[in-house]
């Protein structure tokens, strides 16, 4: 039995240029349609899909085709003035998951005045443990996503100092495993979504130090497929996400010169959907927001000189975390 | 959305599935509406069970019914008899598994079995261990499986040799279960730790593993996971604090450290004495971090010729390292610690690597292209012995570069960090301020601490791109800097640094940003 490798084969009439028009209008037009069934269906994480969708058109400079107003009515609507926390939707529980989302999408209108910041701030400190992991909400959830969302929120509302971050960074460090990577839990496999909000939160932390990064990239850069697309984990199909975890880690690390961007390029150009516009997993798939974010996210690491510069940190533009005078840290080579 | 395929229908079967679409988001939108209601009134009884789980078996992401469900539980939990709620808590198991058979992945429905088994008094531990076995077999790499399957151990306290055992049975169903490798690292910790040499792991154990390794990698060498593993088990030697470097010149004193330490560290474990004085200041990262492997000391001391200058170290042990520094040149005092980049084996480690190195070698007789038996191959030398096949692994490197053009820049970097270790071991013995990199064609520039007490170095005619340039920070005594013939293009990361002379001649940089470097090294004489 001869071993084979988990890929992709992208086909000759795949999308070779960025669409970006489509793309734009894609996002600009998801969700008119109150009574679509995807769009219904997915309530339950309606600010994290308000986040994907302004992010990718920050990027490509449209965002004025977003309904700002709406959107930050509807953010005020989902803070829980008990808690302080922010849920995904009218109705819905507040969570760590959305409260980042939120407070991002509030720091790109620079509208954090649209709510209770201390609120947040009370939230976020209320759900640390004692041994620096943090609750996803109320209910005991622990998961080191949940990490990164407290010290990004935290971060972009200058008051990182309200939780012991040494404890927070000796969590996380808890997690780092053989490979250098990061699973979600001490004990957990490394997995590269859980290795960028790890290597997220020591960047906002500053403490990159404490990494194995010879080891670490060199896992990620083994990511990549011969088809020039990445996967989350050894022997796993490629999926275009990944090009934003593993790319976004690697420009923390300061190394995303160790994969072949030009094959890169090529596999997230070929997820492109040239009909309906948006980015899908895998060529041939149905796009959403989420991918379609992480494909203009990727190709801006890569340099795209038609998307505007992204942090590789927070995901979100570079002006954005100019403007809110962050730096995160990037390692030296 | 994942992996889901955009599939071709024609017009009459879109309007038919529109429609049935539509049905479905009705009843949805409809069971939604009775649940809000219901919450709004707090009426927390068997229908909200009941129409909560009726939503969550088609979707049962939505996180915010499990919170109602858990409610309705615990309200439950006060009013009833044990054997209604061990019946409850048996449906609540029931549902979660109806759940993660539509989706396995479902972080929500893992949750909330793990919420029942903590909440209810009698937890069937064998039985959830037993159910993690059945879903490992209908998918061993599922993360989730693994991380209840950790849950469950952590609360049943099996002996771990036992699950150490399942890793090794699940590798031999198939090696390339990079899930069931890493859990043999885990176990592998907690079972044989090496107490007494405070190394990861016992030697025997070492070797045993090093040798599945093998077994799993020649069946085929092209399956990863195996060599993933093989490289920690490399890697885990014992790793000591090393001051490397300690500098004092009249302007500042930079101490150079093997890695990042701490601050307080550098504070409380290591003091420089100057004629049986301690210098007393505040220590500052070259970049201004809580931790770094380069320390400033900007200290008010006159430092004249012929001065008694020693830096003491504590260790670990409490034992203290004392290093003296010797003066230079007038004023310049520099001391220096042994140094070694060489892995340390135990004999009966290093006896295996050398069988595996030359069963290695041998398959490369049979194929000699391919690259996880070269890069293999270049580990067991340079862990074997780096100095004396340094040429071999560079020349294994370069083929690499050329065969495997993905991860050109990785084998790059690999080859510019040995280079590296190579030349600074060979510069440390003999002293002097002035280098020159002997290298060929680095790409980048690690261990740059160690040259932080030169004072003229030169690092000409290489690969060097602009990347670099914010590492320059650890040059903090250099004076003359030679970077030309390099493939620099911006001088944008270039750090403050008070250099007399500065070579950037024969570099594809844009011409603007030269004249932005001079206004900000003001007092150094640039050649471009």
């Amino acid at each position: 039995m001869s071993f084979k490798t988990k890929d992709v084969v992208l086909s000759q009439t795949r999308p070779t240029t960025l669409l970006l028009q489509k793309h734009a209008d894609y996002l600009a037009s998801y969700g008119l349609n109150k009574d679509d069934f995807e769009y219904c269906m997915t309530e339950y994480l309606r600010m994290s899909g308000i986040y994907w969708s302004l992010t990718a058109m920050e990027l490509m400079d449209q965002s004025s085709r977003m309904p700002k107003d709406d959107i930050i009515e509807f953010i005020s609507l989902c803070q829980d003035s008990e808690s302080g926390g922010i849920s995904a939707s009218n109705g819905h529980d507040p969570h760590m998951l959305y409260t980042l989302s939120a407070v991002q999408v509030l720091a790109m209108y620079d509208r954090s005045d649209a709510i209770n910041i201390d609120g947040v701030v009370k939230f976020v400190v209320s759900l640390q443990q004692d041994d620096g992991s943090f609750f996803g909400d109320k209910w005991g959830e622990v998961d080191t996503r949940f990490s990164f969302c407290a010290v990004m929120t935290l971060s972009l509302l200058h008051r990182l100092d309200a939780i012991n971050v040494n404890r927070a960074v000796d969590f996380v460090l808890s997690c780092m495993n053989f490979d250098g990577g990061f699973g979600s839990k001490p004990g957990s496999e490394s997995h590269a979504g859980l290795i960028y909000c790890c290597v997220g939160t020591l960047s906002i932390c500053k403490r990159m130090d404490a990494l194995k990064v010879d080891e670490l990239a060199w896992w990620l850069c083994e990511r990549q497929l011969p088809s020039g697309g990445l996967n989350g984990r050894p022997e796993k199909l490629p999926d275009l996400c990944y090009s934003w975890w593993v790319m976004a880690s690697l420009s923390m690390l300061n190394r995303i010169h160790w994969v072949d961007q030009e094959k890169l390029e090529q596999y997230i150009l070929a997820c492109q959907d040239s009909e309906t516009g948006g980015f899908s997993d895998r060529p041939g798939d149905i796009t959403d927001p989420f991918h379609t974010l992480f494909g203009l996210a990727g190709l801006s690491l890569l340099g795209n000189s038609s998307i505007k510069q992204v942090n590789p940190t927070y995901c979100m533009p570079q002006e954005t975390i100019d403007r809110l005078r962050l730096e995160p840290q990037i390692l030296l080579i | 959305m994942h992996g889901r395929l955009k599939v071709r229908t024609s017009e009459e079967e879109k309007v038919k599935k529109e429609k049935e679409r539509q049905e479905k988001l009705k009843v949805f939108k409809h069971a939604m509406n009775v649940i809000q209601n219901k919450r709004k009134k707090c009426e927390l009884d068997t229908e909200q069970l009941d129409v909560t789980g009726q939503v969550l078996t088609k979707n049962p992401d939505i996180y915010t019914l499990w919170n109602i469900r858990r409610e309705i539980l615990i309200v439950f939990r006060s009013n009833l008899s044990v054997m209604e709620m061990t019946k409850l808590y048996d449906a609540e198991l029931s549902l979660t598994e109806y759940c993660l058979k539509i989706n396995p992945k479902s972080y929500c429905a893992w949750h909330q079995r793990e919420w029942v088994l903590m909440t209810r008094s009698d937890p069937d531990w064998q039985k959830e261990l037993a159910l993690c076995n059945t879903y490992l077999k209908l998918d061993e790499r599922n993360f989730h499986t693994w991380d209840y399957r950790r849950f469950v151990v952590s609360q049943c306290k099996p002996d771990l040799q036992e699950e150490f055992n399942y890793t090794t049975e699940k590798l031999h169903d198939n090696f390339s279960n990079y899930s069931a490798w890493h859990y043999r690292s885990k176990m592998l910790l907690h079972l044989f730790p090496d107490k007494k040499g405070g190394r990861p792991i016992q030697d025997s154990h070492y070797k045993q593993e090093l040798k599945m390794v093998l077994s799993a990698a020649f069946t085929d060498p092209d399956d990863t996971s195996a060599w993933f593993y093989q490289r920690w088990l490399l890697g885990a030697v014992k790793n000591i604090t090393q001051i490397v470097v300690c500098t004092v010149t009249p302007s500042k004193v930079t101490i150079a450290i093997n890695n990042s330490v701490s601050k307080s560290y550098i504070k409380e474990k290591i003091k420089v004495i100057i004629n049986n004085h301690e210098v007393i200041g505040e220590w500052k990262s070259c970049l201004g971090n809580e931790y770094d492997d380069l320390w400033v000391l900007n200290h008010d001391q006159s430092i004249r010729n012929h001065l008694d200058i020693k830096v003491k170290h504590i260790l670990v042990d409490n034992e203290m390292e004392v290093m003296r520094l010797s003066e230079l040149k007038p004023a310049i005092y520099v001391g220096r610690n042994k140094i070694s980049f060489q892995n340390k084996y135990s004999s009966t480690v290093l006896d295996e690597l050398n069988e595996q190195l030359d069963a290695c070698r041998q398959l490369l007789e049979l194929e000699p292209d391919n690259r996880w038996t070269l890069l293999t191959t270049a580990f067991f030398l340079h862990c074997v012995d780096a100095k004396a096949y340094h040429k071999e692994i560079i020349d294994i490197i370069s083929t690499l570069i050329n065969i495997d053009e993905q991860r050109a820049g990785y084998y790059s970097d690999l080859k510019s960090k040995w280079c590296m270790e190579d030349n600074i071991q060979e510069n440390y013995a003999n002293l002097s301020l002035d280098y020159k990199v002997e290298c060929k064609k680095l790409s980048s520039l690690p261990h740059l601490q160690y040259y932080s007490f030169c004072e003229a170095l030169d690092l000409s005619n290489q690969n060097l791109t602009s990347r670099v340039l914010p590492g320059l920070i650890k040059l903090q005594h250099c004076k003359k800097l030679n970077l030309s013939n390099n493939k620099l293009t911006s001088l944008q990361g270039f750090p403050y640094l008070t250099l007399e002379e500065l070579n950037i001649t024969d570099n594809p940089l844009i011409e603007n940003h030269v004249e932005q470097l001079r206004k900000k090294l003001k007092n150094t004489k640039i050649f471009f």
